[in-house]
């Protein structure tokens, strides 16, 4: 039975803060106007009123459903619009869109978040769902690296996960600046640092398309089997809805398909470093 | 399989009183050539019946090229669209699959597609680029038409196909069954006589599995050579009836407006950091075939290309592409 | 001061090596400790030691004159480093500089290439592992260029 509603239609949601992370970085907490939930790693539409809407994986845990948080770095036409905004307007919200991470798979286990850049925004909202799970993982350890220290958003994040149980977090830099004491070099490099069970493990790779490639092959050279890399292959999202083409990687559209894979299931394309 | 038959006055008669409550496209024959017009009384006597085929896809019917998706849908008056050929109808079967998916349905279309009667027309005889039958469609409908229709020298023979169209063929009083069977086997000759001149006018040209290996091994040489002549235009993918890439573009009050895209367009893959996949031609173009006979083949089950040569004869730069795929299968 | 063989079993770079082939290590490498900010070795020095790093934090990068250092990377225990001095001509790429109080594993690169010759099982296997240290080293760094060199 189909139902009636309105597949192209966003819900309003108030834009009740906007908070500074970085040069071209800005978190927007929204409250929507209607019940919205979403599973971390899902996706959703976010418009700007008559401008233009962009695809975004919320950062805030998807354990708190009266609002939402959105990281946008503006680096486009609609996220220009976005970071001129003020609390007190509405946005839409189309969504949630996707296949999300599938965290129920992960219990029983040690979960390795290999993370970049703008990577870290959908990797809080997984880690705020994996705080929820905790009792039932054997623990959780973030790999992170930006370019400088600077570029890092969240920073208050890496000392409160090393305070909570079960969690370890590491941070690297590419290129240090006078004031940074801590780890040189790419994310991959702190794989060499952490002490973790390859076999019962899991590993959550997020970030741009280079350190997504680096981070899997990486994984593989250690001993991850592709089953059990899982990655956040955001492409293009325009409908979400598996309609309009546009994100489509071969045969998958990643809006419906994905965003999330595991490395086994799309490994054999080779559209999908581009 | 059930038929009914008219005289040529009754069925005139009979589409002039079903103007009455329906909307009715018909394939019409005109100084440009053949396709689909607005019928009213008056341009009854003009429909075409069997001939392949309307310049546009059935396509348009469902999904025009721009739509207010947010605002309130309007009750259209029930419609009827005659003389479609088996490869439009075909190729529907595939934008059903797309947008009448059960996790999100487009409802814009699937009240449009509840709306419409179909009737098909069994192709009798074949236009220079068709090549349905290359990729197992027949030239006539046996399934997914409501209804088809067949003109033999002044008797209109009606199959029903669907439930859908029976229930239309209880309302028509002047509907009776066919007594004459001897008819079908005329109908079925030249059925025959159409597939025979298919697989004549397309020896050579590889069916749609194989095309899809051909496609996905060839080297970009084959899509340099053949897109040279391709200015982007999108006019295959504008004719095409599987085409349906679409743009949401906003409106203020949140209004979103549905415009049909291309992926010939340049920038149909440009990201915001600037990143552009499809930025060559020669990819783009490579792209669209791999789409049609690798990709959606692993995605869906009914065919995303139906052999009905429209993107042939719309090429501006002259491009065929059986010329590619024969050239491959050599 | 000398590592035990249990000591150097708990070392991922000394997997899969037999007992024997451990005890030819510890005949061959001491125990040398540093202190914050005393410099291992400069870039372009002689290198007569291959080193893993056992505790502590040591950086690793390049000099564009004497008083300017350009911090590259950051070394973790258990990584092996100044492997130039296994090969021709001996030559260090980078300096590295302690940034806490630090413990490593020297080995001598001679005494090494001497054992290498009597037995080439054990010389090829541990070429290999020295060789996947530099190739992951190279392409970390290449990965940072990229880093630098596109948005």
């Amino acid at each position: 039975m189909l139902n009636d509603k309105n597949i192209y239609k966003p819900i309003r949601a108030k834009l009740t803060d906007v908070i500074d992370e970085s040069q071209l970085i800005k978190t927007f907490v929204l409250v929507p106007e209607d019940k919205f939930s979403f599973k971390t790693g899902q996706f959703i539409e976010l418009s700007v009123d008559g401008i233009g809407e962009a695809p975004f994986t919320p950062s805030s845990s998807p354990l708190v459903t009266e609002k939402l948080e959105i990281t946008v770095m503006k680096t486009g036409y609609v996220t220009e619009y976005m970071h001129m905004l003020k609390p007190g307007v509405y946005m839409g919200i189309r969504g949630p869109y996707g296949r999300g991470y599938p965290i129920e798979s992960f219990f029983g286990k040690e979960v390795l978040i290999l993370g970049g850049g703008c990577g870290l925004a959908p990797i809080r909202s997984l880690l705020y769902a994996l705080e929820g799970i905790k009792d039932k993982l054997v623990k959780v350890i973030l790999c992170y690296g930006s370019k400088t220290p600077a570029d890092c958003i969240y920073k208050p994040l890496f000392d409160r996960l090393n305070s909570t149980e079960k969690f370890e977090a590491y941070r690297t830099v590419d290129k240090a600046d006078e004031n940074w004491n801590g780890s040189v070099g790419v994310a991959t490099t702190l794989l060499n640092k952490i002490k973790i069970n390859i076999e019962n493990s899991v590993a959550v790779v997020c970030g741009p398309p280079i350190m997504m490639k680096f981070g899997t092959i990486r994984l593989l050279e250690l001993g991850y089997k592709d089953d059990q890399i899982y990655l956040s292959m955001e492409k293009n999202m325009s409908c979400g809805l598996g309609k309009c083409g546009h994100c489509m990687m071969g045969e998958f559209f990643v809006c419906k398909d994905g965003p999330v894979f595991t490395y086994d299931e799309i490994k054999h394309n080779p559209e999908i470093w581009k | 399989m059930q038929y009914n038959s008219f005289t040529k006055e009754e069925w005139d008669k009979t589409l002039e009183h079903l103007l009455l409550s329906y909307t009715i496209f018909a394939s019409i024959e005109n100084e440009f050539g053949q396709d689909y017009e607005l019928i009213r009384p008056a341009d009854i006597a003009r429909i075409s019946y069997n001939k392949p085929k309307p310049a546009t896809s059935l396509k348009s019917f469902f999904l025009p090229v721009k739509e207010n998706v947010t605002s309130e849908r309007v009750d259209e008056k029930p419609r009827i669209i005659l003389g479609i050929p088996n490869c439009d109808i075909e190729g529907l079967c595939l934008l059903d699959q797309i947008y009448l998916d059960k996790e999100f349905n487009d409802i814009f279309y699937r009240k449009r597609r509840e709306n419409t009667i179909l009737i098909s027309s069994d192709c009798f005889g074949i236009q220079e680029y068709c090549h349905c039958l290359s990729y197992g469609i027949k030239p006539y409908s046996s399934k997914n038409a409501d209804l088809a229709v067949i003109n033999l020298d002044g008797k209109i023979v009606l199959k029903i196909i669907t439930g859908k169209g029976e229930d239309f063929i209880k309302k028509i009083p002047t509907a009776r069954s066919l007594e004459d069977k001897s008819v079908i086997s005329v109908i079925e000759k030249e059925q025959l006589a159409t597939e025979t001149l298919l697989a004549t006018s397309n020896k050579g040209l590889p069916d749609y599995k194989k095309t899809g290996k051909l496609v996905s091994e060839a080297k970009a040489e084959i899509w340099e050579k053949y897109s040279a002549r391709c200015v982007s235009c999108g006019a295959c993918t504008t004719i095409c009836p599987t085409c349906t890439c679409f743009l949401l573009i906003d409106k203020p009050g949140f209004e979103k407006v549905k415009q049909m895209d291309a992926c010939q367009y340049p920038g149909f893959e440009r990201v915001a950091g600037g990143e552009d996949a499809l930025f060559e031609l020669h990819n783009r173009f490579r792209n669209r075939y791999m789409c049609k006979y690798v990709w959606k083949p692993g995605k869906f089950s009914s065919l995303a290309c139906t052999g009905c040569g429209r993107c042939i004869e719309a090429c501006i730069g002259k491009i065929n592409k059986n010329e590619i795929f024969m050239e491959l299968a050599k | 001061m000398k590592l035990t063989i249990d000591e150097l079993k708990n070392i991922r770079f000394f997997d899969n090596y037999n007992d024997e082939q451990l005890k030819i290590f510890i005949g061959i490498s001491s125990i040398k400790e540093f202190r914050v900010k005393d410099i291992l070795f400069e870039q372009y020095d002689e290198l007569s030691d291959v080193y893993i790093l056992l505790v502590g934090c040591l950086s690793l990068g390049i000099s564009l004159a004497k008083e300017k250092r350009i911090r590259l990377g950051t070394l973790e225990e258990g990584q092996l480093f100044s492997w130039s001095a296994v090969f021709s001509p001996h030559i260090s790429t980078a300096w590295v500089m302690a940034t806490c109080p630090t413990k490593v594993l020297a080995i001598d690169a001679k005494k090494l290439n001497l054992e290498f010759e009597k037995d080439c099982e054990f010389g090829f296997k541990t070429m290999s592992k020295i060789a996947q240290t530099i190739s992951h080293r190279l392409s970390d760094t290449r990965f940072q260029l990229m880093n630098q060199l596109t948005l």
